[in-house]
């Protein structure tokens, strides 16, 4: 564990518990944009954060199961693919239960593995993911612009039509910051290629 | 300069990499014999000399569109990967996944079409591949689009790793597609062509696979759930970026062979410049905006759509390719250009490019497009360059090895006859083709009229040939790779001597 690991480690715990507390979870879930643009990336985020605290032997343990990054990042991207769901979204608000697993699942099955996988990852594992990452941004917009009903009943067509707005909006972003840092910037020196 | 040697060590095959290589060479060659026989059934199934049955027609025509397409990018991915690893280090287990999600690929569509009927074609224009009327089902559509995903996702692969290794070499994208130089500075005149064209097929193709990417997934879920409605016109925008970006990339790959073989045949260095650097540059971002020429006839897309599809369909080829043919012309131009089978072929596929390109730029016009967009002109300039352009381009990088395994460079009585057969066919197909557009015969349709079947018995005859050719070349390149590699460089003739 890294010395400045403890206060990140402590940075993430206080996020994940700040963001449970009813009025900021209430607010983050009163509009689906919220929720699904900022609670959830948060979350994520604060499992980031936590995993810095991994112990040394845990992470090396950790480390036999996850060549180059692929398992971790395998493991968020099915996580992530299950909390894209408008029916995911809608349990979390219904019940209790589902919405305790989303405040487990997004930073131990999300943020967590991410943290641990994206330094060990190469340059192709990453550019796909990130590629992944912007199309999936693109068709989540797309769909969430084109559907005739109400995806989640919990919120209302407007509010799912300004998410897919947003979607498309940061998915063309990143790819752009993207294209830039690849055509003109320092993209990581030695460490990029997968040796 | 680096020295012009015929068959430099940096390009030795040995190992695993010959594996690859052939591999890919071998598959390559034999999917082109087989897509061209399929072609031929179509061509004399309009000809009326062959019965086949409107349904089977448009599965044939499926298979052949997405297959030749596919194999076109396998053989001139096989080029990218043999010169680009001369000049950084490419990693054989991305070449080799690429392949392997090829095959995966190349599976799923041949048993969406043969198994279960799918005939949407290549393009697969929402709604159409949902909507198989009993002939197929919107399962059989989906196998065809996870084909297609699959074969896009090997593609990424090759081209992330082939990015990975430039930028280590390079620092950026940028630096190697030599943008430092484009308005001063002194040109380091051993920045190697192959990795500024492979660099611009990277930025170009990763795009137009991730718009492919999004339109493939949103078009599965609207086969699984149709009520979710997709807008058509922009799947077909997406859909047309995605595949012509592909199909136009395998030129720009092809012809990383021209810039490497060409000054090796020719004994004359063939130095980068300036120009070169700005076509380059130039044709990167022209070549990503292209595909509204093919949208023309979309009459709901906004004016300046179209506009830019008409003004950037003559920037985009242009430049590279007037650079290309100045440079490459001025290489040769009386050079005792060693003539044998590569060199033959290189020639032959820049004659292919230049004249393959005009009735493309001449469709690519929104007042001759009107008229005929929906003929056989189409297919007669696609046909054009990619027959007489780039296949002849992969073909000379595969004569090319096989000389070094034979021990001399290719140049037996049965090249020197296999060549004509298969321009002269070629020749005839492909001008069979723009003569029928010429007189507005309609293209993709599997019954044809009396008054057309003129052009379609002479496109047959010429379908013969380069079917005949084609099957020459396979089986000379197929056994030249499979014998043992010769000791030493090969005999080189007596015209030049390189190096």
């Amino acid at each position: 564990m890294k010395p400045s690991a403890g206060r990140w480690c402590l940075a993430g715990a206080l996020l994940w518990a700040a963001l449970a507390l009813p009025p900021v979870r209430h607010a983050l879930e009163s509009a689906m944009t919220l929720h699904m643009l900022v609670q959830i990336p948060l979350l994520a985020l604060a499992g980031a954060w936590l995993a810095q605290g991994t112990p040394r032997w845990l992470e090396r343990s950790l480390a036999a199961w996850n060549h180059r990054g692929i398992s971790g990042l395998l493991l968020a991207s099915l996580a992530g693919l299950a909390w894209m769901l408008p029916l995911a979204l809608d349990a979390a608000l219904n019940d209790p239960w589902t919405e305790l697993a989303k405040f487990l699942s997004v930073p131990l099955l999300i943020g967590a593995p991410v943290a641990l996988s994206w330094p060990r990852a190469g340059f192709v594992v990453r550019g796909i993911v990130l590629l992944e990452l912007i199309a999936t941004m693109l068709r989540l917009g797309w769909l969430y612009l084109i559907s005739p009903e109400r995806l989640c009943s919990n919120y209302l067509l407007d509010d799912q039509q300004r998410l897919g707005r947003m979607l498309l909006v940061i998915g063309f972003a990143v790819l752009l910051i993207l294209v830039w840092k690849l055509m003109w910037g320092h993209v990581g020196g030695h460490a990029t290629h997968d040796d | 300069m680096a020295a012009l040697t015929m068959y430099p060590e940096n390009e030795r095959l040995a190992g695993g990499n010959r594996a690859a290589f052939n591999l890919y060479v071998i598959s390559a060659v034999a999917l082109f014999v087989l897509m061209m026989l399929l072609g031929l059934i179509m061509r004399m199934g309009q000809a009326t000399w062959l019965a086949v049955q409107p349904d089977l027609f448009y599965r044939i025509l499926s298979m052949h569109g997405a297959g030749m397409v596919g194999t076109a990018g396998l053989a001139t991915t096989a080029v990218m990967w043999f010169f680009l690893r001369a000049h950084v280090r490419l990693h054989l287990w991305a070449f080799v996944t690429n392949y392997v999600m090829f095959l995966l690929g190349a599976a799923c569509l041949i048993y969406a079409i043969f198994v279960d009927g799918y005939g949407a074609l290549w393009t697969f224009l929402y709604p159409l591949p949902v909507h198989g009327m009993g002939l197929w089902s919107p399962d059989a559509a989906a196998v065809f689009m996870l084909g297609y995903l699959l074969i896009g996702v090997g593609m990424l692969v090759f081209y992330l790793d082939a990015a990975a290794a430039i930028i280590k070499v390079y620092g950026n994208l940028g630096r190697a597609l030599g943008l430092q130089w484009l308005f001063r500075g002194t040109i380091d005149p051993d920045h190697p062509k192959t990795v500024v064209a492979s660099t611009m097929v990277i930025i170009s193709n990763v795009l137009g696979i991730l718009a492919g990417a999004v339109v493939l997934v949103m078009s599965l879920v609207n086969a699984f759930y149709p009520e979710m409605a997709l807008d058509a016109l922009l799947a077909k925008t997406l859909i047309y970026w995605f595949g012509h970006m592909y199909i136009n990339a395998t030129i720009y790959m092809g012809v990383i062979a021209v810039y490497a073989l060409l000054p090796r045949y020719s004994g004359r260095p063939y130095p980068i410049s300036r120009a070169f650097l700005w076509s380059w540059a130039v044709s990167t971002v022209f070549v990503t905006l292209v595909f509204p020429h093919h949208l023309l006839m979309d009459y709901a897309l906004p004016r300046w759509f179209a506009v830019m599809g008409q003004l950037v369909s003559y920037g985009a080829g242009f430049p590279v390719f007037l650079v290309t043919m100045y440079g490459a012309l001025t290489n040769i131009y009386r050079a005792n250009l060693r003539w044998t089978m590569p060199s033959r072929l290189m020639v032959l596929s820049l004659f292919g490019w230049a004249a393959g390109i005009v009735p493309a730029i001449l469709d690519g016009t929104i007042r001759v497009n009107l008229v005929m967009h929906n003929t056989q002109w189409v297919p007669g300039h696609f046909h054009f360059y990619l027959l007489l352009g780039v296949l002849p381009m992969a073909l000379a990088l595969m004569f090319h090895v096989i000389g070094q395994r034979a021990g001399a460079l290719p140049n037996s009585a049965a090249d020197r006859l296999g060549l004509p057969v298969y321009l002269i066919g070629g020749l005839i197909f492909t001008l069979a083709f723009l003569d029928a557009g010429h007189l507005s015969v309609a293209r993709r349709m599997a019954t044809h009229l009396p008054e057309w079947t003129g052009t379609d018995k002479v496109g047959s005859i010429g379908a013969m040939l380069v079917v005949l050719g084609m099957l020459y070349f396979a089986v000379r390149i197929t056994v030249g790779l499979l014998r043992a590699p010769a000791r030493g460089e090969p005999d080189e003739g007596p015209a030049n001597t390189a190096g």
